[in-house]
């Protein structure tokens, strides 16, 4: 039997329009917030309204390219990072009064005192170029941060900002430099099955991705004594990587999340870690079946597992990856708007939905997924894709499967 | 003052430079038009979700298509960052060089429009040919509608680095950067002066 139809519908249009290049909008991981950078500031809409709740600004003297938000679960502040083409991040923190005033969801409606309601309160200097990209481990412990001098930085946040009178403590931990180019995205793995095949003596729980200008992807530990390193190097084949996209659902057998890298060359590859058969009995690692002195060897081995058909003709610059559904979408330089579901025997790939010219004639430089919070979602856990164009446009897109 | 990559390149007289026989940028008419160069001056074409839906943009730029003579006449003016002649002027854009497609007969609406430029620097190691690369993709950038894209590359084996050149040009994040970058924006401003 065929797989039902899936239809790609014009949901809503966040307002208001943005009127610059817009680049990248994140969506909180609980809260109904999503965060759009675009030229020095960053806009805050409301996901039950469409409209502005908040925005940050005066903080970076050049543009905001990407921004995350720090996962709730290790503190009550909210905490929004951005990375910017002055070499920075900078961390913000939303004015809890402020928050009283005004509960979160609620749209925008009267601009006085907005410019109060985020604090700068803190920069993170170390990058000599352009931070491109940034990503937050699960626990919200570790950001990792990454530039055009190639290089990835590591931070931890010690304490702060818990009850907004203690200052912000956040150290360099690592400082990656392997890459031969500009580092173009980051992104930690996400950390709800870690530790059942993974050998937690051997490394920390937090596993990130990167891709980077020289064309490759590589994939970085903590080993137990604290220090990150590289343990694999992904040679891509499309061209400059603009989007590493972690599989966001828990998989059969306990096996690691699959990795997906989107790049300028317009292709989009699976990319899996290979794991030892048959060492379910070892029960404590992935390791398992490898003699301790191989141990040694941080190596690990990713193959490719898959790919995209290929649909557009000019850059991806974006990949998302449902949790929900499994459903991934990509973007770029072509406007298209492009849906692929796995077939689930065969494990191909395939186009389900697709949309010409999403931001019009536009470039669309981001996809997310996101959940729905608007009022025609009715309380289900329905799931929205996001796109953000050179428009200064922000556009929720409604994925409807079946009639 | 740097050193002059190349000394002596030869120079084309204006007159010999490729144009149209026939003239087709036909001044707008009325008082409506009176305005013009302050509505239009920069980026013409407006942002933003309700703009561009009901228009064709291929008419709203003019009655006939773009093709790659208009290309050439928008960054040939250009101005050589080192020499007081224009990229035209310096063969470093040439006509046959510019190569559009669909090809305007096949174009329709809003769809895209791919525009290829390969440039021929003075020498092999001008090292100022991403410089140049990158006036060439701003002053497109500027003029033409969203629905363009712009593959600006130099001409190959004319530069010693031509993939590196190539590879940065083609970075969308890497030119929205260096136009955030002061001195490199002033330089273009400098380079564009040129252009009418």
């Amino acid at each position: 039997m065929p797989p039902p139809p899936i239809q790609l519908l014009p949901l809503a249009t966040f307002t208001p329009d943005l009127y610059t290049r817009a680049w990248q909008s994140t969506p909180h991981p609980s809260l109904p917030l999503l965060a759009t950078t675009h030229d020095k500031t960053v806009t805050v809409f409301s996901l039950a309204t469409f409209s502005k709740h908040s925005s940050l600004t005066g903080g970076h003297s050049r543009s905001i390219r990407s921004c995350a938000w720090q996962p709730s679960s290790s503190s009550q502040t909210l905490r929004l990072v951005t990375g910017s083409f002055d070499s920075t991040a900078g961390i913000w923190t939303y004015n809890p009064a402020a928050t009283l005033e005004k509960p979160i969801g609620q749209g925008e409606e009267e601009e006085e005192e907005e410019e109060e309601e985020w604090e700068f309160t803190l920069v993170l200097e170390g990058h000599e170029n352009e931070v491109k990209s940034l990503s937050f481990s699960p626990s919200g412990q570790y950001l990792a941060t990454c530039s055009r001098d190639k290089s990835i930085w590591i931070w931890e946040h010690l304490s702060g900002g818990e009850d907004g009178e203690e200052d912000e403590d956040w150290e360099t931990v690592a400082v990656l430099s392997e890459h031969d180019g500009d580092v173009k995205t980051v992104a930690f793995a996400p950390g709800f099955k870690q530790g059942k095949r993974h050998d937690g003596r051997r490394y920390g729980s937090d596993c990130l991705a990167s891709g980077s200008y020289d064309d490759t992807v590589r994939v970085w530990r903590e080993d137990q004594d604290g220090e990150w390193g590289c343990v694999s190097v992904l040679e891509g084949g499309v061209g400059t990587v603009w989007g590493v996209e972690w599989e966001k659902r828990e998989r059969e057998n306990g096996r690691y999340q699959r990795l997906m890298t989107a790049g300028a060359e317009g292709g989009v590859k699976v990319w899996e870690l290979k794991e030892e058969e048959g060492e379910e009995e070892e029960g404590d690692s992935r390791w398992g079946g490898v003699p301790n002195r191989m141990r040694q060897s941080l190596r690990e081995e990713w193959e490719v597992k898959g790919v995209l058909p290929r649909v557009h003709t000019r850059e991806i610059y974006s990949v998302g990856w449902s949790g929900e559904s499994g459903l991934v979408a990509t973007t770029g330089g072509d406007g298209l708007l492009v849906v692929y579901e796995e077939d689930e025997e065969t494990k191909e790939w395939k186009v389900r939905a697709k949309v010409e010219g999403a931001h019009g004639p536009y470039e669309v430089n981001h996809v997310t997924w996101c959940r729905r919070f608007d009022k025609g979602a009715e309380g289900r856990q329905e799931e929205m894709l996001v796109t953000t164009g050179d428009d200064g446009v922000v556009r929720a897109w409604e994925v409807r499967i079946g009639e | 003052m740097r050193e002059v990559d190349n000394a002596n390149p030869s120079i084309l007289n204006v007159s010999q430079l490729p144009s149209r026989s026939r003239k087709v940028t036909t001044p707008r008419q009325g008082p409506d038009s009176k305005c013009d160069n302050i509505v239009y001056s920069k980026r013409p074409w407006l942002c933003g979700s309700s703009s561009s839906e009901d228009e064709d943009l291929e008419e709203e730029y003019g009655e006939d298509p773009v093709d790659a003579q208009d290309i050439y006449d928008l960054i040939s003016p250009i101005s050589d960052p080192e020499h007081p002649h224009t990229l035209g002027q310096l063969s470093v854009v040439q006509l046959p060089d510019i190569h559009l497609t669909p090809p305007p007969a096949e174009r329709r609406g809003d769809k895209l429009v791919t525009v290829t430029v390969d440039l021929t620097p003075t020498v092999n190691h001008c090292s100022l040919a991403t410089v140049i690369g990158l006036a060439v993709r701003y002053r497109l950038e500027q003029t033409l509608p969203p629905n363009y894209r712009f593959d600006v590359r130099m001409k190959d084996g004319s530069h010693a680095q031509d993939d590196q050149v190539n590879k940065q040009l083609g970075d969308k994040e890497r030119v929205a950067a260096a136009l955030e970058n002061d001195t490199l924006k002033g330089m273009l401003d400098k380079m564009l002066e040129t252009c009418v």
